[in-house]
C-alpha cells in the first residue's frame, strides 16, 4: 500500500488556477459585486477646467437636495498622498488649485445612484483659470505657469546619468545613427472600474474599506495618513479584483473619497467609477519622446548609446521618479553595453497623472533601441539576430550601472524564435497574399525585473512574509497579502507550499487580501509576488514540514532525518507503515495547539542596483526575464492597414512554475503590447479625454489578434523560488520594436511613430512620416 | 450603475399598434436593440419622454428577396440580414453591409430601421453629460458651435456612419414611412439631407433626416438590375465594433468588355451616405486607368474630409477613394466571368 | 415614474416582478436581483462583459431594458450549471480562458450561445462569434482554446 503514496507535484505543470471556478461560474465577487445593505452611492465632482486657482467651490444646493447624506470637498482634507514618500503632491480633492480636466474636486454620498447624479449636477467650482500645458516640451517652455510649487519649471525629476566614455564610444563606431521615435498615451483599460466601498464604524471609531486595488498595503497606509486615523483602526480588504496592469499599483483618489464620505457620513458608502473616470483615473504610460543615438561596428557590435526621453507624467507626481528613472536603467541588463549617457525628464502636464504601466518606464525605450538596432543592422547589411547575438552578456555578470544577472536565458529565446519562426529560410521571400499586399517579418528582444529589490516604502522589513495555518481540520491554510489580480499569485501560492509538503493542492487553502487577517505584503506590481512571495511560500512551508517531521518522528520513536515525506504519509523507514498526515498532524498538535509559521524573503544587497548616479538603485532586482519575439505581418500599401498575422515568442522566467499561467501571462502581455503597437492611444481636446470608452480606446478584439506561439525558457535562477523569475511583463516591449520592424521588412519604410493605425502608416509610405516634432505639433494644435 | 431618465416604455406587438402608439406620442423614439438609441440615452445626449419596443412587431421584422429585388422589413435584425440566403445571393453589398456592422452580438440587436435611421457622429458629440458640458456643449445637442468647423455658422458636420445605406442607396431603394399624417413611400435619398451646406439651407448633421413628426422607417424595398454585381467593404482600425473609417458600396453592371452601370455610395465621411454622382457618365468603355481616375474625381469633389472620428479626415477620403477603385475593379473582373 | 410587471423565465424558473420601464436589464439582474454574475466593463455597448442569453441568443444586457425581456427567456452566468460547472465553464477554468475573470460571465454566454447553434465551430468561426466581447488578459489565445474544448465536451456528452 505504502509504495503507491507519493509526494504530489504540480510545479512545472499546467495548473488551473485556484479560484478558476469562482469567476466562471459568476460567484467571485469583485468590488462592485459586494453586497453593502445600506450603503450610500458616492459620486464624484469633477474640474471642467485643466489649471486653475480654485477660487469657490459652492457645495449648498447638493447639501440641500433630499437624500444627500455627506458632501466633501478640498476642503475637508489637506493632506496629501502619492506614492514615494518624497513625492506626495496629491490631494484627495483638489485644494487650492485644480490642475487637469477630470480631476476630483468634490464627492457626494446619496441615497441611490439618482440623488447621487442630481447633487453632483448642482455643484459650482469657480476658478481663476491660468494657461494650460498638455504636452511636455510646452510645459518645459520658459515662460510656463509653474503647476506645483515645488516643482520648478514643471520639472518632476531631471534624470541625468553617463557611464563610460559615450562620445569616444560613438567615434569608435563604424556607423552612428540618431532617430526620434514617438509613443503615444496608453491606458490599462482593466475590465473592471475603479470601486471602493468604505464603511465607518463611528462607534468603534473603525474604517473598513473594500478596495478594487493591487496594493491593499499602500491603501492602508494612505488611508491612515489622509483619514488622519491610526493605522490600528483601519482595515483594508481586496477583493476579487479584475485586472490591474499597474493602474491600481498606488493607491487612488477613489479609495481615499469613498473614506473621507464614509467618516463623514458615519456609514458605509460605495463608489463605483464608470469607464470615463476610470480612463481620467489614468495611472497609464506616459506620452514619450526619445531621442536615440547608437553607435555600431561592422559587425554589428554596440558601442555607445545616448538617449534623451521625456515623458509627459500629468499633473502629480505618482510613480513619475521612478519611470523616468526605469526608462534610463533599464538600456542595461539586455545586451553587453558599456557607455551610456541618459538624459530623462519627467514633466508635470495638465493631463491625468500617469502611472505604472506593464512594463513600467521600460516599453517605450525598448521600442526605440530595438527599432534601431534594427535599422543600422539593415544598413551594416547584417541580419537582425545576428546584431543581438553580437551584444550577448554572459552571466553571472553585474552591469556597468550594478544591476546584477544571474540567469540569462535570451540566447535560447532567440534561437528557438528564429527556427519556429522560419526566419531563415521565410525572411524576405514570403509570397504576397494579394494586389498590393505585402508580408513581413521582424525580431525584437526584450527583458524585465522581477520585483524592485529595494521597495517604495522601505521599512527594514523583509520584502515578504507568509504565514501558515495548520490545525485540527488538516488542512493547511496559507496566510498572504499578495494580491491576486488575475494573474495568478493565489494559485502559485497553493502550489509552492504544497509542493514543498508533497500534498495534493486540494488540502492547500490561501487567504489573501485582507489586513485583519493576512500578513502585509508590498502589492503586485513589478512582478515581484512570484519571486518574493513565493520564496517566502517556500520558507514557510520547509518551516511547517520541519515542525510535522519532528511531530512524526516522535511518534514514530525515529530520528527527524530518518522521516520519508510522502505527502499523505509519513515513514520512518520503507517497512514502516508509516503515519497518514491527519496522524501527523494530531501529534504536531499536542505541544503547541494550533501551528501557525512564517516565511520571509529578504533580497539581498547585490541586487540592489548602484550608486553611479542619484535614483540607479531604480533597475535593481533578484532576477531578470527575458524574451525574444518575431512577428509576422501584412501589410496594404496603399490603404496602410497592418494585419498581424502571427507571433513566435520565447519568455525565459527561470522556471514556469505554472506552465499554463505562464504562457497566459506571456500572450496577454504580448498582446498587451500588440495593443499599444496597433490601436491604442489616448486623446485630448484642450484637456479633456476623448477617448475615454472602449469604443475610441482601441483594445484589439478577438478578430484583431493573432496566434501566438509561445515557448518557455528555463534558465533556473539560482535565487528564483524553483528557479523561477517574472512572466508578466518581459515580453510585452518587443512587440512594438517587432512589429514596426516587421512592417519595415515588408515595405521598406520604418515608422517612427506609434500606434501603426493606417493613416500613420500611409503617411510613412509617402515619406510624409511625421517626426517627433512634427508630431508633437500635431498633437499639440488639438 | 447610472440609472436613466424617466421614461414609458410600450410595447407594441402590431405594426397598426405601433403606428397608433406614434400617432399619440409623435416624438416617441423606437427601441429596437438599442445599440445606437440605448448608448446615447445612457450618456444623456438622448432623453425621449416615451420609448417604443419595435421588438415585438414580427410583420416589421420579415425579409423578402428574390432575382428581382428586395423587402426588409425595418425590425430585422442586422444578423437576420447578413445570413439571408437570396440577399447574400442577390444583393451581397446589402448582406455584407450588414455582416460588417459592429460586432455579432451588435448585429443579433440591431436593427435594419435603426441602422438605415443611425444617428450621426463626432468625437464633441458623442460623450458623456460631464464631457460635453466641460467643453461647452456642441452645436448638435444645445451648445452654439460646432467644434469640428468653429467658423462654419451654425452648421453641424456630424458624421453619418450607418454600413448599410450606401448598399441600399445602390438599388435606389426607397423606404415605407408609418407613424405620420399619412402613410407615404419615399426614395431612400430623399431620407438623407445632411448636405451641410454654409447657407444652411438643407440639414446637416444635426438635422439630418428628412421625416415629418411621428414618421419611423417600416420597410425598405429595391429592385435589382439584371446583371448587376455589387459587395460592400469598409476600412476600420479595428477588424470589429468598428463604425466605418470609411464604408464603400459598389454595383456594376459588364458588358463584354464594357462598362454598363456604375454606382458608388460612401459612408462613414459626410453627415449623410453618399450616392456619388457622375458615376453613369464614366460608363460606355472598358475600365481604364481615366475611368479609375475619373471615379477619383468624383470622390474627392463629393466626401468630405472633416475630423468628426480619430482618424484625419483626409485619410478617410482618400482610403474611400482606395476602396472604391479597388471593388470596382474586382467586381469587374468576377463580371468578365 | 412609468412601472410595469414584468415576467420572463430566468435560468429556467419563471420570475415575476415589477421593475421602472427605464431599468436596464443588467441593473435588473445586478442591482434589484442580487445576481452580480453579469458584470459592466464599460458606459454602453462596447465590450461584451453584460453578455446574457435571451431566447438562446446572446444581448447585451447593458443596453436591454428588462421589459424587453418580458415573455422571454433569460439566462445568466449563474444559471449555467447548478451544482457544478458547465462544459463551456469547465472549458474557459481547465484552459485559462479566465485570468482576472471580468470578462469571463460575458465570454461564457457569448459562448454558449455560439454552441447551442454550432456544435462544431472553426477557429474562424469562434472568432465570428466572439468579435463583440473583450478581454484585456488573456489576448483571446486561451479562450479560443477553452472554447474548443468546450465543444468537444458538449459533443461528447450529446453523443
Amino acid at each position: 500500500m505504502n509504495e503507491q503514496v507519493k509526494p504530489v507535484r504540480s510545479i512545472g505543470k499546467h495548473v488551473p488556477m485556484v479560484d478558476g471556478p469562482e469567476k466562471v461560474s459568476g460567484r467571485a465577487q469583485y468590488t462592485a459585486d459586494i453586497a453593502a445593505p445600506g450603503a450610500l452611492a458616492g459620486r464624484i465632482f469633477r474640474s471642467p477646467y485643466a489649471h486653475g486657482e480654485i477660487v469657490a467651490v459652492d457645495t449648498s444646493e447638493a447639501e440641500k437636495l433630499p437624500g444627500v447624506v455627506a458632501v466633501v470637498t478640498g476642503a475637508d482634507c489637506d493632506v496629501t498622498f502619492g506614492v514615494l514618500p518624497i513625492a506626495y503632491s496629491e490631494h484627495p480633492m483638489a485644494r487650492d488649485k485644480v490642475r487637469y480636466k477630470g480631476e476630483p474636486v468634490a464627492a457626494v454620498a446619496a441615497i441611490d445612484e439618482a440623488t447621487a447624479k442630481e447633487a453632483i449636477r448642482r455643484i459650482k467650482l469657480t476658478v481663476k483659470e491660468l494657461p494650460a500645458y498638455f504636452h511636455a516640451q510646452d510645459a518645459l517652455a520658459e515662460d510656463a505657469v509653474d503647476l506645483h510649487e515645488t516643482r520648478p519649471g514643471n520639472v518632476e525629476r531631471d534624470v541625468f546619468y553617463e557611464l563610460g566614455d559615450v562620445d569616444e564610444a560613438l567615434g569608435a563606431a563604424d556607423l552612428v545613427l540618431e532617430r526620434d521615435y514617438f509613443c503615444p498615451e496608453v491606458c490599462q483599460a482593466q475590465m473592471e472600474f475603479h470601486a471602493a466601498v468604505a464603511d465607518y464604524d463611528p462607534v468603534r471609531e473603525r474604517m473598513t474599506v473594500h478596495a478594487s486595488t493591487q496594493v491593499p498595503f499602500y491603501v492602508h497606509i494612505q488611508l491612515a495618513r489622509v483619514l488622519g486615523m491610526s493605522r490600528s483602526q483601519i482595515r483594508v480588504v481586496k477583493p476579487f479584483v479584475a485586472g490591474g496592469f499597474g493602474c491600481r499599483t498606488e493607491t487612488l483618489n477613489v479609495e481615499l473619497i469613498s473614506a473621507l464620505l464614509a467618516k463623514k457620513a458615519g456609514g458605509k458608502v460605495r463608489t463605483v467609477v464608470n469607464r470615463e473616470e476610470t480612463f481620467i483615473t489614468h495611472r497609464g504610460r506616459p506620452e514619450t519622446e526619445i531621442r536615440l543615438k547608437m553607435g555600431m561596428t561592422k559587425t554589428g557590435k554596440i558601442t555607445g548609446v545616448e538617449c534623451e526621453t521625456y515623458q509627459r507624467g500629468g499633473a502629480h507626481s505618482g510613480y513619475g521618479v521612478v519611470t523616468i528613472l526605469y526608462a534610463g536603467s533599464m538600456i542595461y541588463a539586455i545586451y553587453d553595453i558599456a557607455d551610456v549617457r541618459y538624459i530623462g525628464k519627467r514633466v508635470l502636464t495638465n493631463t491625468p497623472p500617469c502611472g505604472a504601466f506593464r512594463g513600467h518606464g521600460t516599453v517605450n525605450v525598448r521600442f526605440a533601441f530595438e527599432s534601431l538596432l534594427d535599422e543600422m543592422a539593415g544598413e551594416l547589411g547584417l541580419d537582425p539576430f545576428a546584431v543581438r547575438r553580437a551584444n550577448l552578456l554572459e552571466a553571472p555578470t553585474i552591469t556597468e550601472n550594478d544591476l546584477m544577472i544571474n540567469s540569462y536565458g535570451l540566447p535560447e529565446c532567440m534561437d528557438w524564435a528564429e527556427d519556429a519562426s522560419g526566419w531563415n529560410t521565410r525572411k524576405g521571400n514570403i509570397k504576397s497574399p494579394g494586389v498590393g499586399k505585402k508580408k513581413g517579418l521582424g525580431m525584437a528582444c526584450s527583458h524585465y525585473i522581477s520585483g524592485a529589490s529595494k521597495p517604495v516604502n522601505w521599512t527594514g522589513e523583509p520584502h515578504a512574509t507568509v504565514n501558515i495555518k495548520l490545525d485540527h481540520d488538516g488542512s493547511v491554510v496559507v496566510l498572504s497579502g499578495a494580491a491576486e489580480i488575475g494573474q495568478g499569485s493565489s494559485t502559485i501560492l497553493v502550489q509552492t507550499v504544497a509542493d514543498v509538503l508533497g500534498l495534493d493542492m486540494g488540502r492547500v487553502r490561501v487567504i489573501t487580501g485582507d489586513s485583519e487577517v493576512v500578513p502585509k505584503d508590498n502589492g503586485s506590481y513589478s512582478s515581484r509576488v512570484t519571486f518574493m512571495v513565493g520564496n517566502a511560500a517556500i520558507e514557510a512551508a520547509q518551516n511547517l514540514k520541519r515542525v510535522l517531521v519532528e511531530a512524526a518522528a516522535r511518534k514514530l520513536d525515529a530520528r527527524p532525518d530518518d522521516i520519508d515525506v510522502l505527502g499523505e504519509v509519513y515513514r520512518a523507514s520503507s517497512q514502516d507503515q508509516g503515519l497518514t498526515f491527519d496522524e501527523v498532524v494530531a501529534e504536531a498538535l499536542k505541544d503547541t495547539g494550533t501551528i501557525t509559521v512564517k516565511g520571509n524573503f529578504n533580497t539581498i544587497p547585490e541586487s540592489w542596483g548602484g550608486n553611479k548616479y542619484r535614483g540607479s538603485a531604480i533597475g535593481g532586482t533578484m532576477g531578470y526575464s527575458y524574451a525574444a519575439q518575431v512577428v509576422e505581418v501584412t501589410v496594404d500599401e496603399e490603404t496602410g492597414e497592418v494585419t498581424v498575422d502571427k507571433v513566435w515568442v520565447a519568455h525565459d522566467c527561470g522556471k514556469a512554475l505554472n506552465r499554463l499561467t505562464v504562457e497566459g501571462q506571456v500572450e496577454g502581455s504580448v498582446w498587451m503590447g500588440l495593443g499599444q503597437a496597433m490601436s491604442e492611444e489616448t486623446a485630448y481636446y484642450d484637456g479633456l479625454m476623448t477617448a475615454n470608452n472602449l469604443l475610441d480606446y482601441r483594445v484589439p478584439t478577438i478578430q484583431d489578434s493573432p496566434p501566438i506561439i509561445t515557448h518557455i525558457v528555463e534558465s533556473n535562477d539560482p535565487n528564483g523560488p524553483y528557479g523561477a523569475k517574472e512572466a508578466g511583463e518581459g515580453s510585452l516591449a518587443g512587440f512594438l520594436p517587432a512589429v514596426a520592424n516587421a512592417v519595415a521588412d515588408a515595405i521598406g519604410v520604418r515608422c517612427l511613430d506609434l500606434p501603426l493605425t493606417p493613416d500613420r502608416v500611409l503617411a510613412a509610405i509617402e515619406g510624409k512620416s511625421k517626426t517627433m516634432k512634427a508630431a508633437r505639433r500635431r498633437r499639440g494644435a488639438r | 450603475m447610472d440609472p436613466l431618465h424617466d421614461f414609458t416604455l410600450l410595447r407594441p406587438t402590431t405594426l397598426d399598434e405601433m403606428v397608433k402608439a406614434r400617432r399619440k406620442a409623435p416624438s416617441a423614439r423606437l427601441i429596437g436593440g438599442g445599440t445606437d438609441l440605448m448608448v446615447n440615452m445612457r450618456r444623456g445626449i438622448e432623453t425621449p419622454q416615451t420609448l417604443i419596443d419595435t421588438n415585438g412587431v414580427a410583420e416589421m421584422a420579415s425579409i423578402r428577396a428574390s432575382t428581382k429585388g428586395f423587402e426588409i422589413g425595418a425590425s430585422a435584425t442586422l444578423a437576420s440580414v447578413g445570413q439571408h440566403e437570396k440577399l447574400l445571393q442577390y444583393f451581397p453589398a446589402i448582406a455584407q453591409a450588414a455582416n460588417a456592422i459592429a460586432g455579432p452580438i451588435h448585429r443579433m440587436m440591431g436593427t435594419v430601421g435603426g441602422n438605415i435611421c443611425l444617428d450621426t457622429r463626432c468625437i464633441f458629440y458623442n460623450q458623456s453629460e460631464w464631457w460635453r458640458s466641460a467643453n461647452n456643449d456642441c452645436l448638435k445637442t444645445v451648445g452654439e458651435m460646432c467644434h469640428v468647423a468653429p467658423k462654419s455658422k451654425g452648421v453641424c458636420f456630424a458624421t453619418f456612419s450607418g454600413d448599410l445605406a450606401p448598399a441600399l442607396l445602390l438599388y435606389d431603394a426607397e423606404i415605407d414611412l408609418a407613424g405620420g399624417p399619412r402613410k407615404r413611400t419615399i426614395p431612400l435619398t430623399d431620407l438623407y439631407i445632411g448636405y451641410a451646406k454654409q447657407d444652411g439651407s438643407t440639414g446637416d448633421g444635426k438635422n439630418y433626416l428628412a421625416l415629418k413628426k411621428g414618421e419611423f422607417v417600416a420597410a425598405v424595398r429595391g429592385k435589382n438590375t439584371a446583371g448587376l454585381v455589387s459587395a460592400y467593404d469598409k476600412v476600420r482600425i479595428r477588424r470589429s465594433i468598428e463604425y466605418p473609417v470609411a464604408g464603400v458600396a459598389v454595383a456594376l453592371k459588364r458588358k463584354g468588355d464594357k462598362l454598363a452601370d456604375l454606382r458608388v455610395a460612401v459612408t462613414g465621411t459626410n453627415p449623410r451616405p453618399v450616392r456619388l454622382e457622375g458615376t453613369q457618365s464614366l460608363c460606355g468603355g472598358p475600365l481604364t486607368d481615366d475611368v479609375l481616375a475619373g471615379l477619383d474625381g468624383l470622390v474627392r469633389d463629393q466626401i468630405m474630409a472633416m475630423k468628426t472620428t480619430f482618424t484625419p479626415g483626409m485619410y478617410r477620403r482618400r482610403v474611400a477613394n482606395v476602396l472604391a477603385k479597388r471593388m470596382v475593379r474586382k467586381l469587374w473582373e468576377t463580371a468578365g466571368g | 415614474m412609468s412601472k410595469h410587471i414584468v415576467s420572463f423565465t430566468l435560468n429556467g424558473r419563471q420570475h415575476d416582478g415589477v421593475a421602472p420601464d427605464n431599468r436596464l436589464l443588467l441593473d435588473y439582474l445586478r442591482e434589484t436581483l442580487g445576481l452580480t454574475g453579469t458584470k459592466t466593463a464599460c458606459d454602453g455597448g462596447e465590450c461584451g462583459a453584460c453578455t446574457v442569453l435571451v431566447d438562446n441568443q446572446a444581448r447585451l444586457s447593458c443596453l436591454t431594458l428588462v421589459g424587453q425581456v418580458d415573455g422571454r427567456s433569460v439566462e445568466t452566468v449563474e444559471g449555467l450549471s447548478p451544482g457544478g460547472l458547465s462544459p463551456v465553464q469547465e472549458g474557459f477554468h481547465m484552459k485559462l480562458g479566465a485570468q482576472c475573470g471580468g470578462c469571463t460571465p460575458g465570454f461564457v454566454m457569448a459562448t454558449e450561445g455560439l454552441l447551442r447553434r454550432n456544435s462544431d465551430p472553426s477557429v474562424e468561426e469562434i472568432r465570428d462569434a466572439l468579435g463583440s466581447n473583450i478581454c484585456r488578459c488573456t489576448g483571446y489565445v486561451k479562450i479560443i482554446e477553452a472554447v474548443q474544448y468546450a465543444a468537444e465536451k458538449m459533443r461528447g456528452k450529446a453523443a
